[in-house]
This record gives C-alpha cells, sequence and structure tokens, in this order.
C-alpha cells in the first residue's frame, strides 16, 4: 500500500492571530517528551496492523516542527523509517519557522535524512510580521535560508501570505522580488483566511483589521502568478509553484486524492476510502495511546459519489485539471453523463478550459474557484 | 306551560369577550372545572384552543362552543353554552356572529391593564347584538392590580351603563369569583327568547371540517327544533341538506335525538363544501321554512392580500393540497392560482387581517413542510379605467399603467388607539406618517386618551402594530373596522434586478412615499444578494422611469487558499453547505436571489 505519512508535532512558540490549525502554545519539557512517546506507540501500532505499508514521502507538520530539538527530530525519524518501508528516494519535508532554527539544528535536520525544507516566511516586510505575530524578522528567512543552503538543503519551499492587514500591492510585489532573488525551488502563496476562532475573525469582526479591499487581493493574486510565471516557476497547484521536478510530491497525494497516513494529534488520514481525524488535544490524544488505543476521534466512508467529487474538486486545483481517461481509470465510470451540463455551463462561464482529454480552471477559473467545485458537489 | 319550555328557561347562552390576553381562556377552564365539565385527568391550560398554534400564540383563532351543566345556588339546574370567540380584531366578524348566537357576555378586563381598544370595539359589537354584559376585572391577586382604576374606566365607557356593584372581582389563576360568575350568568342574563314551535332557524357561528364526518356546523337554534333525518336548506344560497346528525359540545360532540330553540350545538347533513355553509347564515326547515332570515350575514371579503410560491417549483403540489385542506376549516381563506416569472406557480391569496396571514403562512410552513416565499402583503385598490371600467387590484402584477387609470380609490379603516397619554404624541406623529386622518381624541381618565383615526388599511398592514408598541413602550392597544374606500394618489413601483424585473417585488405605494421606499428596498437588496460573476444593477423604477439604482459589484475572487489532508473533508463541507444554501434561492435570469428578499421588504422603515 503506498501512503504518504504525515506526522504533526502541534507546538509553538506563540499562536499567530490569524492560525486555525491545530497548535499549542509550546509546553513542559515532560509533556512534549510524553507526546513524541506517544507518535512512537501511534507509528508502532500502525507498522502492525498494515503489514504492507510502502512510503512515498514523509512530512513534519505544524505547529512549528522545529521547535523540537534537532535530535528529537533525528530519532523521530529513525523510527519512522525503521518501521515503514519507504521507496528510494523518498521527500521527506520539514515545515521550519525561521525564527525556531540556527545554523545547527539546520545541519542535524539536513544529517537526519531531511532533504526538503518548508519555510514560513510568509513576509519581507518587518512591520507585516510584527503585525501578524510572526516571531521573526525579514532577516531571519533570508539567514535561515542560507544556513540551509550551507547545510546542503537542495529543495526548498518558502512560504508567502498576502492581503494581509495594512498591506498594499506595492509591498507585495516587493516582498516577492525578494523571494523570487533567493531563488527557491518552490512557492506557496496563500491568501489570509480569515477563520472563526482566531483572534483575527474578532478583530475583523471589530473592524481592526484594515484588510486590502477585495479588488487589491485580486490584483496581488493576479500579480504573484504573472510574476513567478515569468521566472519560471510552474504554477502547478492554486496556491503553490516550483522550478520544474520540484513539485511537492507529498502534497500532490493529496490534490490526487490518494492515500495518506496521519500521525499525531488532529493529523488526519485517508485509508481504504475511510478519511478520519485524530483526537486534537495533545493531551487526550497522548492519553489514547497510552492505553495503547488509536486516537481516531471522528471519521467518515466516502460514498463512491463522495469520492469522485472530492477527487474532481482536488484535481481541478492542479494545472492539469481533470482528465477524463484517468478518472475512468480509478472509477470505472465516465464522467460525462455524470456532469456533462456542468462541465458545459461552466465552459460558457468561462470558468474553465476544455479540450479532448481534459478541463482545467481558467485564468478567470483559477479566481473563483470556489463557484467551480461548487458544480461538483453532490 | 309544557316541560320544554321550562327548559328553555334554564339555558343561558354567553361568551366571553377580551382584550388579548386579559384572561378569557382562563376564565373558561375555571367555569368549565367549576361545573365538572371536565374531570381533573383533562385538565390543562386553553382547554378550548387545541390548534397547536392557538396554544403557542395564546390566542383563539377558530370559535368553539361548550355546554356546561350547573345547579344554581337557588336550587335549580341550569344548562351553559359558553361560545367561545377568536380574540383579535382580524377575526372581528365571527366574533360578531358568535355574539349574535348568545344573550349575554362576559366582559373580562385585566386588573392590571385597564380597558383596551379591543375591551371598546367588543363592547360595542356586544351592545350592538344587545346582550347583556357581565364586568369582571380579573388578575386582582397581581400586586400591580388597581380594580378601582379600571372600574372608573369601564365608567367611561358610555354603551355599558355600569353599575359598581355589577363588577365581579375575579382571579382565574387563583380561582377567585368563579362562583360568583357562575351566578351572574344564571341571574343576570336572559333566557333564550325563541320558541319550539315556531319554523326552523339555527344561526350557523362556525364550520370545521373532519375527514370522518366531513363539514360540520355550530350553530345556535334560535327558533324551532331540528332532529336527524329531516331536510334543511341554508337561507342564503337556498341549497338542501338531509340532517344525519345532531348533537352538543360536552366537551366533545356527544349526540342528541334533537336541539331546540335556545340551544348551542352542531348538526352534521352532508355538507359538502364548506363555502357553502357560511358563517352567519341561517338554516331552517324545508317543509316549514321561516320567512325571513337572521339579521346580520354578509359575505366575508378577505381585506389583505399576498402570493405564496413554492421556493422549489417541485413542491407546487404539495402547497396546492395543504391550501386545500387548510381552506375545509376556513371558509375565509381565498385563493387564487396564479403565475409569477420570477417566482414560478403559486398562489394568490386573500386574508382577513395580517394576523391571519401570518397563521396561515406558518400553518404551511410547520404542518405541511413547504418552503415559501410570500411577497408583500396588499390590499384591494378600486380601480376606474378611462373607460370607466371598474377593476379590483390587489395584486401589483396586474396594476394598469397610469395612462389608463382615471381614478383610483383604496380602502380605509375607522382605528381606535387607547394608550397612556404620555405616548400620545409619538403615536399620533406615527399615524401622520401613515396618512392618518385625526378625528377625535378623548381622556379615559387622567392618564389614558382614545385616539380615533381613519387611516389607510395598507398603511397598517404591514409593521404597524410592531411600531405602535413600540412608540408606547407596549402599552397601547389598537382595534379597527373597515369603514369604506376613498380617492388616493398611488403608484405601482417596480424592481429590476439586472436589468429584469421582479415581479414578485413590486409594490403599490403612495406617490409621496414611493421614491423613498424605492431607495430603501434597492439599498436592501444590495445588502441581501449575494454578489455574482459579474455586476448586477438593481433598480426601482415607476412607469419605467429609474428612481433609484444600486450596484452589486462582481464577485472577483472566491477560492479555497489552502487544502491538504484534514482540509479536504472541511472543505467539502464547507462547499456543501454552500450549495445547500443556494438551494434556498430564486434563480431570476442568471441572479440568485434569496429568500429573505422577498421577505425582507416587508422589514423596511
Amino acid at each position: 500500500m503506498d501512503l504518504g505519512l504525515y506526522v504533526h508535532l502541534p507546538f509553538c512558540r506563540s499562536k499567530c492571530p490569524y492560525c486555525d490549525f491545530n497548535s499549542y502554545p509550546l509546553p513542559e519539557k515532560q509533556i512534549i517528551k510524553n507526546y513524541m512517546h506517544a507518535l512512537y506507540k501511534e507509528i508502532n501500532i500502525y507498522s502492525k496492523k498494515y503489514k504492507d505499508i510502502l512510503l512515498k514521502s514523509i512530512y513534519f507538520g505544524g505547529g512549528t516542527p522545529t521547535v523540537l530539538s534537532g535530535f528529537a527530530i533525528y530519532n523521530l525519524l529513525k523510527y519512522c523509517r525503521n518501521h515503514f518501508e519507504t521507496t528510494n528516494p523518498i521527500e521527506i519535508t520539514i515545515e521550519a519557522n525561521p525564527g525556531t532554527i540556527d545554523r545547527k539544528k539546520i545541519e542535524i535536520l539536513f544529517q537526519s535524512g531531511i532533504n526538503r525544507l518548508s519555510l514560513g516566511g510568509q513576509s519581507f516586510n518587518d512591520t507585516i510580521l510584527k503585525r501578524i505575530g510572526r516571531i521573526h524578522s525579514s532577516e531571519d528567512i533570508i539567514r535561515s535560508y542560507f544556513q540551509a543552503r550551507e547545510a546542503g538543503f537542495c529543495n526548498i519551499n518558502l512560504d508567502i501570505m498576502y492581503a494581509l492587514p495594512d498591506q498594499s500591492l506595492e509591498d507585495l510585489q516587493t516582498t516577492l522580488c525578494k523571494a523570487v532573488d533567493l531563488r527557491p525551488e518552490h512557492i506557496s502563496i496563500y491568501g489570509l483566511t480569515i477563520s472563526p476562532g482566531t483572534k483575527f475573525y474578532l478583530d475583523a469582526q471589530k473592524n481592526l483589521l484594515n484588510l486590502p479591499f477585495e479588488d487589491i487581493e485580486f490584483e496581488m493574486f493576479q500579480w504573484a502568478i504573472n510574476y513567478l510565471k515569468k521566472n519560471y516557476y510552474e504554477h502547478y497547484e492554486i496556491s503553490n509553484f516550483a522550478l520544474p521536478e520540484k513539485r511537492s510530491v507529498h502534497n500532490q497525494i493529496y490534490w490526487n486524492n490518494l492515500p495518506y497516513l496521519g500521525i499525531g494529534a488532529g493529523a488526519f488520514s485517508y485509508i481504504n476510502g475511510y478519511r478520519y481525524g485524530n483526537i486534537k488535544k495533545p493531551d487526550d490524544y497522548i492519553q489514547s495511546l497510552s492505553k495503547g488505543k488509536l486516537p481516531i476521534e471522528q471519521g467518515e466512508r466516502l460514498s463512491l459519489k463522495k469520492k469522485m467529487s472530492e477527487t474532481i474538486i482536488l484535481w481541478l486545483r492542479t494545472k492539469e485539471g481533470v482528465n477524463y481517461e484517468k478518472f475512468y481509470q480509478r472509477f470505472k465510470i465516465k464522467l460525462h453523463p455524470l456532469f456533462g451540463r456542468q462541465i458545459e455551463e461552466l465552459k460558457k462561464s468561462k470558468l474553465i478550459d476544455e479540450d479532448s482529454c481534459s478541463f482545467r480552471l481558467s485564468e478567470k477559473g483559477i479566481f473563483l474557484a470556489n463557484k467551480v467545485f461548487e458544480e461538483f458537489i453532490v | 306551560m309544557t316541560k320544554e319550555d321550562d327548559f328553555t328557561n334554564n339555558i343561558r347562552n354567553f361568551s366571553i369577550i377580551a382584550h388579548i390576553d386579559h384572561g378569557k381562556s382562563t376564565i373558561a377552564d375555571r367555569l368549565l372545572e367549576y361545573t365538572g365539565t371536565i374531570s381533573e385527568r383533562d385538565k390543562r391550560e386553553q382547554v378550548l384552543d387545541d390548534m397547536e398554534l392557538e396554544r403557542e400564540k395564546g390566542i383563539t383563532i377558530k370559535s368553539k362552543a361548550v355546554r356546561m351543566q350547573y345547579r344554581a345556588k337557588n336550587k335549580q339546574n341550569y344548562i351553559l353554552n359558553l361560545i367561545d370567540t377568536p380574540g383579535h380584531v382580524d377575526f372581528s366578524y365571527e366574533v360578531s356572529r358568535s355574539l349574535s348566537a348568545c344573550e349575554g357576555a362576559l366582559l373580562v378586563v385585566d386588573a392590571t391593564q385597564g380597558v383596551q381598544a379591543q375591551t371598546i370595539a367588543n363592547v360595542s359589537l356586544a351592545f350592538k347584538n344587545e346582550l347583556k354584559i357581565v364586568p369582571i376585572i380579573n388578575k386582582i391577586d397581581l400586586k400591580t392590580s388597581d380594580p378601582e382604576k379600571v372600574i372608573k374606566e369601564l365608567f367611561a365607557i358610555s354603551e355599558l351603563k355600569l353599575k359598581t356593584e355589577e363588577v365581579i372581582l375575579a382571579s382565574a389563576k387563583e380561582n377567585i369569583g368563579t362562583c360568583e360568575i357562575l351566578e351572574a350568568i344564571v341571574e343576570r342574563i336572559p333566557p333564550p327568547e325563541g320558541s319550539p314551535d315556531n319554523p326552523l332557524k339555527a344561526l350557523i357561528f362556525d364550520s370545521v371540517y373532519n375527514p370522518y364526518k366531513g363539514t360540520i356546523v355550530y350553530v345556535r337554534i334560535v327558533d324551532g327544533s331540528v332532529k336527524p333525518d329531516t331536510s334543511i336548506i341554508t337561507m342564503s344560497n337556498q341549497k338542501k341538506y338531509e340532517v344525519n346528525e345532531v348533537g352538543i359540545f360536552h366537551p366533545q360532540m356527544k349526540s342528541t335525538k334533537k336541539l331546540s330553540a335556545g340551544e348551542v350545538g352542531y348538526i352534521i347533513a352532508g355538507f359538502k363544501d364548506i363555502k357553502d355553509v357560511r358563517v352567519g347564515d341561517t338554516i331552517t326547515n324545508m317543509s316549514n321554512p321561516a320567512q325571513n332570515s337572521l339579521p346580520g350575514y354578509k359575505k366575508v371579503t378577505p381585506l389583505v392580500f399576498c402570493s405564496i410560491y413554492p421556493i422549489d417549483n417541485k413542491e407546487y403540489g404539495n402547497l396546492k393540497m395543504a391550501l386545500e385542506k387548510l381552506k375545509l376549516n376556513d371558509s375565509s381563506l381565498f385563493t387564487e392560482p396564479e403565475s409569477s416569472q420570477a417566482l414560478g406557480f403559486g398562489f394568490r391569496c386573500g386574508f382577513l387581517g395580517l394576523l391571519h396571514l401570518e397563521i396561515i403562512q406558518e400553518r404551511l410552513e410547520r404542518e405541511y413542510d413547504i418552503n415559501l416565499i410570500a411577497t408583500t402583503p396588499s390590499v384591494m385598490y378600486r380601480i376606474t379605467t378611462k373607460n370607466n371600467e371598474i377593476l379590483n387590484v390587489s395584486n401589483p402584477s396586474s396594476y394598469p399603467s397610469k395612462m389608463e387609470i382615471e381614478k383610483v380609490e383604496e380602502p380605509y379603516v375607522k382605528l381606535i388607539i387607547i394608550s397612556p397619554s404620555k405616548y400620545i404624541g409619538g403615536i399620533m406623529e406615527l399615524l401622520q406618517n401613515r396618512r392618518g386622518q385625526f378625528k377625535n381624541m378623548e381622556y379615559l381618565d387622567e392618564k389614558r386618551a382614545k385616539l380615533d383615526y381613519q387611516i389607510p388599511l395598507s398603511e397598517i398592514i404591514l409593521d404597524f402594530y410592531d411600531k405602535l408598541k413600540s412608540k408606547s413602550s407596549g402599552y397601547a392597544s389598537l382595534d379597527y373596522e373597515i369603514c369604506g374606500y376613498m380617492a388616493s394618489d398611488l403608484q405601482k413601483v417596480e424592481i429590476m434586478v439586472n436589468h429584469n424585473i421582479v415581479d414578485a417585488l413590486s409594490f403599490i405605494i403612495h406617490s409621496d412615499k414611493a421614491y423613498s421606499r424605492g431607495r430603501k428596498i434597492v439599498e436592501k437588496l444590495k445588502e441581501i444578494i449575494p454578489r455574482q460573476m459579474y455586476e448586477v444593477p438593481i433598480q426601482a423604477t415607476i412607469e419605467s422611469r429609474i428612481i433609484a439604482r444600486e450596484t452589486i459589484k462582481a464577485l472577483k475572487k472566491d477560492v479555497i487558499a489552502k487544502c491538504y489532508g484534514g482540509d479536504i473533508t472541511r472543505k467539502r463541507k464547507l462547499l456543501e453547505k454552500q450549495k445547500a444554501g443556494k438551494k434556498r434561492m430564486k434563480k431570476l435570469g442568471k441572479v440568485e436571489i434569496p429568500q429573505e428578499a422577498f421577505l425582507g421588504i416587508l422589514k423596511i422603515e
């Protein structure tokens, strides 16, 4: 069974005001120890439950995985590789916050076998970094970036955010120019989403955020797409850009709606048509595993209809879009009788482009992707 | 003297009249308990209100009757027939019919709130029907009660010719005064006058539909008697029926051998259509018919109109069936199939008033589970065209163009408002804004005043009641009756969304208000209609002239930025929710308009 492995490390130095991920402020050392121990246990259980797992990628996400010591990560990765078969070569990514790594830690990460670093840079404007609650400066990003290069990383992603409070189009342009000047192999660019339950959500309700107007947000995204393309980054997913051959193996598993295993508090898995999430709170997660029980909290067995509609939506996020032959191979059903009407309508409103073997979001459709996705919800 | 005459002498027919919430149903409950008509076991609040909505809203919607047996202090046995009447101004015709089936009325006034507009309206109705009125001041157990003051207020109602010693102080909640009330019914209310030997005259005061027995009419026998297997006719339309069953309410229906003069009961006679047995009509005997029918019958005409459409066109059949079922029990509900460009197939409906409209709408949604769009309520306008034709128009979509109109008239009502005098200023301002014409003001006592106004019905059917309540901190009460048609300067305003006229949003309004209302509606629609992928203009027009415009900007960006492992389920559910929301919208041309857009119009200042 081919899988991507996701490992969730939910702790952060401090919670960013826009973040709605399953993350928590750094607890005392003993709890982190217990958490790591629980991760080991969970890996152990899965390795016994499924004997035929073959990992195609490993991804350490968070939270901020790099708040852990280099050795803790080293040991964790080693434990994974001891318990699961992996392809060779295998993409192993870790998310890193520029404020939480130094030369030494980066070297350990590289030596442990991690070969892809995803840096949460977000912006090169220090005022904005502060405004959105980041604990690092733009200088930290650049320093971490070069330290990673020196340590040997030859696959680096840089996360950039736009539509941030007080941000102007010019500001995003400056940030992107600086990002591209570094020539990372991969750039993810995310529009700020105001999610319920975050501090920004409350601030937005009180009108305290000074967010750019939608027109500006639109221009920002449009400018970013054009600029990155001009600099030879391939726009291969709505929010993701890569130099040739440098797409993220792990994330493409998600966009292909292929199976993955998630380990850690709140992590999601999709195995054998069953998608489920782990218990979110680290304490409860630890407790469940201390009793030897898988910490599964909520799950859904996907009907064929839902599988098809999810797959179409996820494929539509990618440059390749929905390939009719590929669809037929996966579901043994032809797509046109199911969604022919929707496809025609979307073509008419110029939200998708179609040729004889596939259809995908048009230039206009990328900006209104939700309108397209909605049509494939059943 | 025969035994039967004796029997008539010991009948008392009465109803209870009161302003809403003054305790009518609770007093009825106490009387039923005291006379043993309902056992301890069947006890519940508002015994007579069995519709779910009636209990919930604490109001009576349909008339009911119940027969009680009472052994009075004079050692004689009496039959007391209580006819419970709807308590709302919308149903005042039913109230007046029910009252004409009685010889007396208990007038209930809340000791904390005193005389209210409906108290006065009810007294004058009872007075017109020559009823003996027994005044009762209820809720005297409450700390804030002030019976003295209420008595003073009652004195001010000249029709009442009140004597202080006649007032019964009661608390239905604490069961105080129940016995006094029963004695007063026996002593003060006269027995019925008719004779069982005269030709049959039975007054229909209500009717209900029963799936097993067909239509059942509630009657008061004024003269003569009726028993099964006789032929009867309804006098207004000369329709003939064979009586199957007669009976009384005890409180459930109980068949008897016959019903005689003075009695209240029911008749089942194969009435096919509820429309054929009209409230207020007289039933007589085929073989020995009465010469004249009982006075006061009139055809009920709806006053307030609106169109009702299912959100999902597939539900048209269900809506049709539901309306037919409701009409079985409600002869005052008027419906007519209609189609709208914007909303598809639906019904134009006529109601007795806004409460009636709300009740029907709520029952359709609740009991029949149909998602509805109801258009702005309107009244019936009378239009004289240039070729001297007279058109009755309630629906803006059939309103002719100005070129063809010679004259427009609209219905006016006589409005009574009673309020603490300190709120009178604000209320008069409200009335003036609503085109009310001042007629009279008088003080009931040093703190409360009564206002008489003449006002277009269209001005009080929307949100007038809420406004009145808020202007008076909830203290003012109102009552009204139709007083005729008067000429008016009216205009039809149409609303265009994306250059298409949305017929269901059109409305008829006084010229002075057309501009500001058009402006407000356009602004409101801009808020309500979700953004589309292109710019959508919203315009208000009069005779194709644009009077207001707003533009909904095009939606430029709507995209989920991140979609990784755990997000997939979450984002799919989000999209599912959005899609479900869309199902509650009407697609007009290319634009999706939410249900609130049609309802929201009502809530505009």
